[in-house]
């Protein structure tokens, strides 16, 4: 294999495990009959944060005997009266609660508060022993009514000092009491009536379990994970801490001209050659002007081929693929000199899937059969040829589980791809490797990447990167 | 365990802590920046939000058509925003507060800071002309009431008249009023009123990404070494310093 085709393939096994992974992704979740785009979609990134979450009370590791769970799971009472401290009827929800966001919140309402008023809420890690209040064992934290303290590890209270707003942090029948975490700040927080009493460092690292603890008789409580809308406006918080965070993030300079550089480079990257003339027009016009030349010189290397990336880039998007063969052949004949690399089996697929859009199906059938019998043997391509084919299955391929490849995702894909293959063949370029990405893209995996240790370290709390959740953010509705 | 104990270790624990950075070499990190998922799709998006908040109007269409990415608000209004920015930075005043109540009177009504910083750049301009006897009719007649309204509006207000007492206005101390600087100013701020009107953030989300970028950087640095971007124009990997 010569330089080049080692280039290529590089590159187009790159494409190919993009390809891989939105068939992983995207073969799960086909799309709804008659909806949407691709924005609108349910996001994948966000799919693999996926967590459990409570949503009733365990029945089975709560020191029954002292409290009475209802039948809905998710009220309990004291019925009995209690002997000494460790009679205390503690109940924890069904699981722990979920870790990769930025704040997890329950609330409970206090229906009666029997005899004594000693109800808690709170925080406890599974090895807590459960007969105890929360907060009176080690790594466990609570909030009692009785004396409107907090208990962190040991059963003596503190006050939670003058952060409480409204001075009488003691709780009733009648009122709605409210635990939660705030992984980015490493605290948990209580409430009280829908008011932030206060807050305490989070000194526990791993998973947490809500909980909610009965002591008297006739204490009666009602637990909501969030199926009935909080009294504490969960919403506005985390937008408060969103802010906050913000707020640090916004201090941080950088150079001016920073984003414009890298818009610039990234029109360069993907050959939007239309986009990138105008763009420069209209930097040469602003008040003041953008100096159109970086620091370190104008890097003309990435105007490399420019006008045939367009046309190719075109070509593609509008599913013309023989064309885009007959380009490839005039232009970079070694690029599809060998009709059974990766590369040409992408495009190859590309064709398939394009004739199967406009309905062609006897063509498809006849085309997978001559071009994909010659990838047979090549045993790798076979999960995606699996996925072309099964297109012919369905009566409405799109909305079929294999829909996917009729987005235009995956022509912008297979664009990507020949686009990156024809950057390598610069002779000026070294490694092929940095074809694949645009600085912006490189930027934004060091961005996830750094995220991802963080939470590692942090124990696995707190939440990842997400662009599209910056994306979506700030819109209205 | 006694206190004793418990005292040691946990110094124990500190000293571990202080001493062991956790080391990521390029290879283990070059495998997780490999494993992170990055859509096309989203940075096009990035792209284009850049291009319309920024008002490159022209780029923005073009964008849209070589790559299919649809801007998140009407491209027409980009270039109204535009016209009352240019307005501004040239400092044709009047024309700017037409625009504006052209584009949605509300704008101005609802944001008297915004107007009032837009009638002192008029102050200004008249004043950089040399109308004199204009600049003072309009101070005392439009200015000063709401300064009666507002202190910081009245101390702006003496600020700029303060221009008409010096007669090389360019090394007085209220020269920088006169600056191009200023109509920047007050052009990113109408600019920012306008946007905000159309229920659309007044900055670029790209801007905030790279600040994101550095933060998390220095936030990991604590915790571990490993290969840092420092060079934002260039996106190099730098060897972790141990």
């Amino acid at each position: 294999m010569d330089q080049n085709q080692f280039a290529n393939e590089l590159i187009s096994s790159y494409f190919l495990q993009q390809w891989r992974h939105c068939s992983q992704t995207l073969t799960l979740t086909p799309s709804n009959p008659g909806t949407e785009s691709d924005s609108t979609r349910p996001d994948s990134e966000y799919e693999d944060e996926r967590e459990e979450c409570p949503t009733e009370l365990d029945t089975l590791n709560s020191s029954g005997g002292f409290s009475v769970v209802g039948p809905d799971k998710l009220s309990v009472l004291y019925p009995n009266v209690n002997l000494h401290g460790h009679d205390v009827g503690v109940v924890r929800a069904n699981c722990a609660a979920p870790s990769k966001r930025l704040l997890y919140y329950f609330e409970m309402y206090v229906k009666n508060a029997g005899a004594k008023g000693q109800i808690a809420i709170g925080f406890i890690t599974s090895a807590f022993k459960v007969r105890r209040h929360p907060g009176w064992e080690a790594n466990s934290y609570g909030y009692r009514g009785d004396d409107g303290l907090l208990y962190r590890g040991c059963g003596k209270g503190e006050s939670f000092g003058p952060m409480c707003p409204t001075g009488d942090t003691k709780y009733t029948t009648g009122d709605t009491i409210g635990g939660g975490i705030n992984y980015a700040a490493q605290e948990f927080f209580f409430t009280k009536n829908g008011v932030v009493v206060g807050t305490v460092y989070k000194d526990v690292r791993g998973p947490v379990i809500p909980t909610v603890a009965v002591h008297s008789q006739g204490e009666e409580v009602t637990v909501n994970f969030g199926k009935d809308p909080f009294v504490f406006d969960i919403k506005a918080y985390e937008a408060e801490q969103r802010a906050n965070q913000q707020e640090k993030i916004e201090y941080i300079s950088i150079p001016v001209d920073a984003s414009h550089g890298l818009v610039r480079s990234y029109l360069q990257h993907y050959g939007y050659e239309g986009t990138l003339e105008l763009f420069d027009m209209a930097s040469k016009n602003t008040v003041p002007p953008i100096s159109l030349v970086p620091e370190n010189g104008f890097n003309e290397e990435d105007m490399y081929a420019m006008s045939q990336r367009r046309t190719l880039r075109q070509l593609i998007r509008r599913g013309e693929i023989d064309e885009t063969f007959a380009k490839l052949r005039e232009w970079y004949p070694q690029i599809v000199q060998d009709d059974t690399s990766s590369i040409c089996f992408l495009l190859h697929a590309q064709k398939f899937i394009e004739l199967v859009r406009v309905g062609k199906l006897e063509e498809a059938v006849l085309f997978g059969r001559t071009e994909f019998e010659k990838f047979k043997r090549l045993s790798e391509f076979d999960d995606l040829v699996k996925d072309c084919s099964a297109l012919l299955a369905y009566e409405q391929p799109d909305k079929s589980s294999v829909g996917y490849v009729l987005r235009e995702s995956q022509r912008e894909l297979v664009a990507d791809a020949i686009n990156a293959i024809i950057l390598s063949t610069n002779p000026n370029v070294k490694d092929a490797k940095c074809c694949l990405q645009s600085r912006l893209e490189r930027l934004l995996r060091q961005l996830t990447a750094c995220f991802l240790e963080k939470r590692y370290l942090n124990g696995g709390d707190g939440e990842a990167f997400q662009l599209r959740r910056i994306l979506n953010s700030g819109k209205k509705g | 365990m006694s206190l004793f104990w418990t005292v040691i270790r946990h110094l124990a624990e500190i000293e571990a802590m202080a001493t062991s950075k956790k080391v990521i070499t390029r290879e283990e990190w070059e495998k997780r920046l490999n494993d992170v998922k990055v859509r096309k799709e989203d940075m096009n998006k990035l792209v284009m939000n850049f291009l319309v908040t920024e008002g490159y109007v022209e780029a923005a269409e073009k964008f849209r058509l070589e790559s299919g990415t649809e801007p998140d608000i009407d491209l027409a209004t980009i270039t109204d925003r535009m016209a009352v920015k240019k307005a501004v930075q040239c400092g044709n005043m009047e024309d700017a507060i037409e625009k504006v109540n052209d584009l949605n009177p509300e704008i101005l009504d609802t944001n008297p800071q915004l107007f009032f910083h837009l009638q002192q750049q008029r102050l200004i301009e008249l004043i950089r002309n040399g109308k004199i006897e204009e600049a003072l009719e309009f101070a005392q007649e439009e200015l000063a009431p709401r300064g009666e309204e507002n202190q910081s509006f009245l101390d702006e207000l003496e600020r700029t008249v303060a221009l008409l007492a010096f007669e090389d206005v360019t090394n007085c101390p209220v020269g920088e009023l006169l600056d191009i600087s200023q109509r920047l100013k007050t052009a990113s701020e109408v600019n920012a009123a306008i946007l905000t009107s159309q229920s659309h953030e007044k900055d670029p989300k790209l801007p905030s990404l790279l600040k994101m970028l550095i933060w998390a950087q220095n936030q990991l640095d604590e915790k571990a070494a490993y290969p840092r971007i420092n060079n934002l124009s260039t996106g190099a990997l730098e060897d972790p310093t141990v």
